[in-house]
């Protein structure tokens, strides 16, 4: 079952400091090793939150506004879809995420069954 | 057969017991077998059905948990051939091979700690853990907790359906995990214990029958993981507070202090085995928060009276349990031993440190007044029993509380 692991921080990116380094280190080993295992469907870091762009529907007319789609001072900063085979195996490869900042595991819908 | 059972109050009692025992297993195994707990519980709800149709004429069977395994089963074809949902989960389970009781030992388990798993919301591992491990009704779930029956059964459905569509594994977890998940599961039977010890709402000061369930999973839990010394503690705690639960209302319904406690209508012999079971998990050499607190209310339970309450060791239990679980909680109960062992003035202090915290919590405010009123402050006693009288809304402490408020206690 794939699951998307959505990681949550403050929406700067990382800080250019020598511990934001390491932890962008840690990350990218984070990343690496769930490649070769064979896990990782995708993932991507997202430029930090206020780069975003929100296209609302008002009527049937997009409205395009400037910002992410919820005012928050949490954002999410990045995402990797997984396959795992249960809830419990994709807690643990979020359990394991060295970006401090809190993860939310979410199933995704499975098109491949009864069809 | 072993005969017609008969109408009376004992034969029920024997049917109810067994389903007891029987009902979760049988949950487990279809849940193993089908992957669909609303299925799995509507197959064991036939059965039942059909068992009570059965069993008070012809007698209970030989082997009750196969009988009804049996009769899911074939209520399962024939809600196959009824009906198309759920059709190809319950072809799974008609082409599985009958094992001889259709039973895998750890049924039970896997699904205490399906239940009870942590993705789920707290309210939601209760009421699951309750409806399908214990067969409590969804009424009866409500009841215990004075809320509405809706309100239960959308905590069920929900759960439920986290379940399925998160795929929460039906599993036992392994070993770095278990001790972590299993936890979780003790803290949501505390949880349940401790609101039917003493309930938290207005209508009743306590609900027994309530209590008395999660002591049975309890037990439960102790013979499926008999090597595990920490839900022997739970276990163990849980019957020494009923030990004493007899003496703990008066006639009026009114709660009575420890200290006040006629030790006489306690249950000695109970409390005697509550100390094999804290004895049992201690030979275990692993020592938990859960044990500890057994230990501490089994020095109170075996004390001949309150004034021959050994405070020291319960003070000792205390730092050692705190070097476990350093809660507000535990340092707030640790303070009503400190008044014993080093007097009020420690006692105050150390429920100061821990006000901010606890400000919302009713014990905090009504043992600071215990512990202002041994120092003479009356006026400041009176200003915390009232705060204390204002958090709680259990009729039996807010009558203990007002009393005192009055001078009468």
């Amino acid at each position: 079952m794939k699951y998307m692991l959505m990681f949550i921080d403050g929406g700067q990116g990382m800080p250019q400091t020598p511990e934001g380094q390491a932890v962008y280190a840690r990350i990218g080993e984070w990343f690496e090793e769930l490649h070769k295992s064979g896990k990782l469907q995708s993932g991507e870091e997202l430029q930090a939150a206020r780069t975003a762009t929100t296209v609302r529907f008002n009527g049937g007319k997009a409205v395009v506004t400037d910002g992410p789609f919820i005012e928050s001072k949490e954002h999410v900063g990045g995402f990797a879809v997984v396959e795992a085979a249960d809830l419990d195996e994709a807690i643990e490869l979020a359990k394991r995420w060295p970006g401090g900042g809190p993860v939310e595991v979410r199933p995704c819908v499975d098109h491949s069954e009864g069809t | 057969m072993r005969g017609p059972l008969g109408r009376d109050v004992e034969a029920r009692d024997a049917v109810a017991a067994v389903f007891r025992e029987e009902a979760p297993r049988l949950i487990g195994a279809l849940l193993r077998q089908i992957g669909d707990f609303d299925l799995a519980e509507e197959l064991v709800q036939d059965a039942i059905v059909e068992a009570l149709e059965h069993w008070p004429r012809e007698g209970l069977p030989e082997r009750p948990g196969a009988w009804l395994m049996a009769t899911a089963r074939r209520k399962a074809i024939d809600r196959a051939r009824r009906e198309a949902r759920g059709r190809e989960k319950l072809a799974l389970l008609v082409a599985s091979e009958p094992a001889p009781a259709g039973y895998e030992p750890e049924d039970r388990l896997r699904l205490i700690f399906t239940c009870c798993h942590p993705a789920l919301a707290r309210d939601a591992q209760v009421a699951l853990t309750l409806r399908a491990v214990a067969g409590l009704t969804t009424a009866q779930i409500a009841r215990a907790f004075l809320v509405s029956e809706p309100t239960v059964a959308q905590r069920i459905v929900r759960a439920k359906r986290k379940i399925v569509e998160a795929r929460i594994p039906y599993r036992v977890p392994e070993d770095p995990h278990l001790r972590e998940r299993l936890d979780e599961v003790l803290a949501v039977l505390y949880l349940m214990f401790n609101e039917g010890y003493l309930s938290s709402g207005p209508e009743a000061p306590e609900r027994r029958e309530l209590a008395r369930d999660a002591e049975w999973l309890a037990g439960l839990l102790v013979r499926l993981l008999p090597n595990e010394p920490e839900p022997l503690g739970l276990l163990a705690l849980m019957r020494l507070h009923l030990a004493r639960a007899d003496a703990r209302f008066d006639d009026r319904g009114e709660l009575v202090l420890l200290e006040d406690q006629d030790r006489s209508r306690w249950d000695h012999a109970a409390i005697e085995a509550a100390g094999r079971l804290i004895e049992r998990a201690a030979a275990l050499r692993r020592p938990g928060a859960y044990q500890l607190q057994a230990a501490i209310a089994a020095v109170h339970a075996e004390s001949p009276s309150w004034e021959a309450t050994d405070w020291r060791q319960i003070g000792a239990l205390y730092e050692l349990l705190l070097g476990m679980l350093d809660t507000p909680v535990v340092r707030l109960n640790r303070a009503i031993a400190l008044r014993w062992v080093r007097g009020p003035e420690a006692a105050l202090e150390e429920l100061d440190s821990i006000a901010p915290e606890l400000d919302g919590y009713h014990l905090l405010h009504a043992t600071r007044a215990v512990m202002l009123r041994a120092l003479d402050h009356e006026a400041e006693a009176a200003a915390a029993d009232r705060r204390a009288l204002e958090l709680t809304s259990n009729p039996a402490e807010r009558a203990l509380i007002s009393r005192r408020l009055e001078g009468l206690a």
